[in-house]
């Protein structure tokens, strides 16, 4: 029981002209919500596909509950939920969630059992209306979405892997499938998501891993990584505006390594060196007021753009939600 | 192994329960039911026009053999009784009846008149007048009729009981032509030639068909992305060769419900074709033993899965219909070039050519079925052909399983010939 819901050691995967996952390795212990964060083309799907074993590492293990995700039948343990997601068009759903399940490896029956089930818990299945048994095709898009979190949960997988689950739901959607994660998550389940949101993962988190340009930036409990940042950053609000010193200070590099001045609210990070005492001592001799002078942790917004810069953010951003 | 099952068997379903799927299979048989049947009704219906039976029998046998005629005419699907009128005369009153009944056609009224007077009896003579006096296929009719109903009225005057005398009339001999050509009996000739054509247009079709199919199945997984889900739970070589099994087995199906239908149209062509009026023509079957409908069925499958392969290959590498038309030119080529040297290969079934062909994988699925089809061909040059079409399918599969596995996770653009290459170069 104590191996890690999910082992990645050293793992590479080339393509021609880039290299998509640079020495990875990681760590998802059991029973934990883990994020995979980065922008777009940080390498996040090349390395859920790897977990899954659709693609193979050029060099490196992957290891799943301890064994290795070469192995037979252990995918049939996994959920996945794809990023680019879709079903058979014409095929009646719940023929198609049967199917899905049949491939896990589920019988017939247990299968159309916890089918029914999970269509009445989404509402899929009521009184009047057995979506169950129209064809993919009817339905609304959050409903194909539905059937889609179903078809990823049906076999009861200890490893739920979601890539960018949140892209494109709507809030109806989104909050199910948050309320599925946290009910996975008291069931001991694992559960692994990427994201470029950094605020979905600092809500849902336990742990997580940040990368940029295929190569692992940063990555742990969600609470260590913000406490390995946390006592540089100082946040400050001034009452009487900026005296002229201020801004001097705070270009003075031995003290201040980094700013963000949000008009009423300056987010400061302190130089290696320098002590937040020395910073307040400086603010008073030039004057300022101190309305809020507070240590605080850094949002993991902070630390990605923080520690994966601009660079590593170019081609991220500006992507869809 | 049973998940390679789980999607052969959603393949197979999800096919057979389509509109189009019950459609096909139903017009296959519907299709050669007409064919058997509408030309037969058709022949029927060239012998006489309707207008026949719009005529006025002038009778002056005195035994009413104008009714009889009337009854005759009206008989089958042409005409109806009270089109035909009788007119019950005097040998005296039979020429001004005839003018009348002559301005009356010239008016349009009717179309002919037949004057029965008292030389008919004798056998000796009958005259007809009318429109249609020139029609082959009227006059035939009214000749037959009128023949009958004569020879019946005159067996009835000697005595013949009228039961007796309707059923010794009425006999319908089935006239069977054959052709005697310098190589002795001709018939089996053309109907080789025939049988051979029906074979190679079905396997052509069906290879098109089929592989159409298995081409549409592997790009609707890859634009809905329902590819990436599955391989997540199995490996792509099962869903690519579950997809071919399936489709190869619906295929089968359709082929089982037409040639069976087919067989037992042929045996109980006469019993059908009387319920439609119509006699049965001469059919000489093919001579299609066990065996060759053995070999058929592995060339067949062979072919099926050497090109399939092929189609799913492009479907894999493609992400648009466009792509795909352009990408599947070559396979197209391939197989055309097999069926456009169906006339040369049939003139000359021993030439350089038609062994050439019947032996190269991407050929032989057609033409050694249509050599076979024929002449007859060796054992051996049989077994080669299929070796030939069962290596070339090997290697369709091998190559179709590499561009598949990389491919149907590759979006957006079309992939070069080199990255192809390099596809087929991992492992």
């Amino acid at each position: 029981m104590s191996n890690p819901a999910v082992e990645v050691q050293n793992a590479w995967k080339r393509y021609t002209g880039h290299v998509a996952v640079r020495d990875l390795s990681l760590t998802v212990p059991r029973g934990s919500v883990y994020g995979l964060l980065g922008p777009n083309g940080a390498g996040k799907t090349t390395t859920i596909r790897m977990l899954l074993n659709i693609i193979a590492p050029d060099e490196g293990a992957i290891r799943i509950f301890g064994e290795p995700n070469s192995k037979p039948g252990i995918t049939d343990r996994i959920g996945y939920l794809p990023e680019e997601r879709g079903l058979y068009r014409k095929m009646q759903v719940r023929r198609i969630l049967r199917f899905l399940a049949q491939l896990k490896g589920m019988s017939r029956a247990d299968a159309d059992r916890r089918i029914d089930q999970w269509l009445e818990r989404l509402g899929l299945r009521t009184k009047e209306k057995d979506w169950g048994e129209a064809k993919v095709d009817e339905l609304s898009r959050g409903m194909q979405q539905k059937v889609q979190f179903i078809s990823t949960l049906i076999h009861d997988p200890d490893l739920v892997i979601l890539d960018e689950p949140f892209s494109g739901l709507d809030p109806i959607n989104a909050q199910a499938l948050k309320d599925i994660v946290v009910e996975l998550r008291q069931r001991g389940k694992s559960v692994i998501f990427s994201t470029h949101l950094m605020d979905n993962a600092e809500r849902l988190c336990d742990s997580v891993c940040i990368i940029a340009r295929g190569e692992k930036v940063l990555d742990g409990a969600v609470a260590e990584v913000k406490a390995r940042q946390g006592d540089r950053h100082v946040a400050v609000v001034l009452s009487n505006g900026t005296p002229a010193g201020v801004p001097t200070i705070l270009r003075d590099p031995a003290l201040v390594a980094r700013w963000d001045d949000s008009n009423r609210m300056l987010e400061i990070e302190l130089a290696p060196k320098a002590s937040a005492q020395d910073l307040l001592t400086r603010l008073i001799e030039a004057g300022a007021s101190i309305e809020r002078f507070e240590l605080v942790r850094p949002s993991l917004h902070r630390i990605f753009l923080d520690r994966v810069g601009a660079t590593g953010v170019e081609e991220g951003m500006s992507g869809h939600g | 192994m049973d998940k390679l099952w789980v999607i052969t068997a959603r393949e197979y379903l999800e096919r057979v329960r389509t509109k189009w799927f019950l459609f096909s299979t139903i017009f296959g048989p519907v299709f050669f039911a007409a064919l058997m049947i509408l030309p037969a009704i058709m022949a029927r219906r060239t012998k006489a026009s309707e207008e026949v039976s719009r005529i006025v029998v002038l009778d002056a046998t005195g035994h009413q053999v104008g009714l009889r005629i009337a009854d005759g005419l009206s008989v089958g699907m042409i005409g109806d009784t009270a089109r035909t009128r009788v007119q019950e005369l005097t040998p005296a009153q039979l020429a001004p009846a005839e003018s009348v009944a002559t301005r009356e056609i010239v008016r349009g009224e009717l179309t002919g008149y037949l004057v029965l007077d008292s030389a008919v009896l004798d056998g000796r003579r009958v005259r007809y007048a009318g429109r249609n006096a020139s029609a082959e296929a009227d006059m035939d009719l009214i000749r037959r009729v009128v023949r009958e109903s004569v020879m019946q009225t005159r067996l009835e005057m000697a005595g013949v009981e009228p039961n007796r005398s309707a059923s010794l009339v009425r006999t319908q001999l089935a006239f069977e032509l054959e052709r005697i050509t310098d190589r002795g009996r001709g018939g089996s000739a053309t109907v080789s030639v025939r049988f051979a054509l029906v074979i190679v247009v079905t396997l052509y079709m069906a290879l098109m068909l089929y592989g159409q199919a298995v081409l549409r199945g592997v790009m609707e997984e890859k634009q809905t992305r329902v590819a990436e889900v599955v391989v997540s739970s199995v490996e792509p070589w099962k869903l690519l060769g579950g997809k071919v099994i399936g489709v190869g087995a619906v295929g089968l199906t359709q082929f089982a419900v037409w040639i069976s239908s087919a067989i037992l149209l042929l045996r109980y062509r006469t019993a059908i074709l009387e319920k439609f009026g119509a006699s049965a023509m001469s059919f000489t079957p093919p001579d299609v033993t066990i065996g060759m409908g053995l070999v058929l069925l592995l060339f067949f499958v062979a072919g099926y899965v050497f090109y399939s392969a092929l189609f799913a290959a492009v479907g894999a590498m493609v992400s648009s219909e466009q792509e795909a038309q352009q990408a599947l030119m070559p396979i197209i080529l391939l197989l055309v070039s097999s069926f456009v040297f169906f006339p040369p290969i049939l003139s000359k079934p021993t030439s350089g050519l038609a062994h050439t062909l019947s032996w190269l994988p991407f050929s032989a699925p057609i033409v050694m079925p249509l050599r076979i089809a024929v002449i007859p061909v060796a054992g051996w040059e049989i077994a080669v052909a299929l070796i030939s079409v069962a290596a070339g399918s090997y290697i369709a599969v091998w190559i179709a399983a590499r561009i598949y596995r990389t491919g149907m996770l590759m979006y957006g653009k079309r992939p070069t010939m080199r990255e192809v290459a390099r596809w087929l170069r991992t492992t």
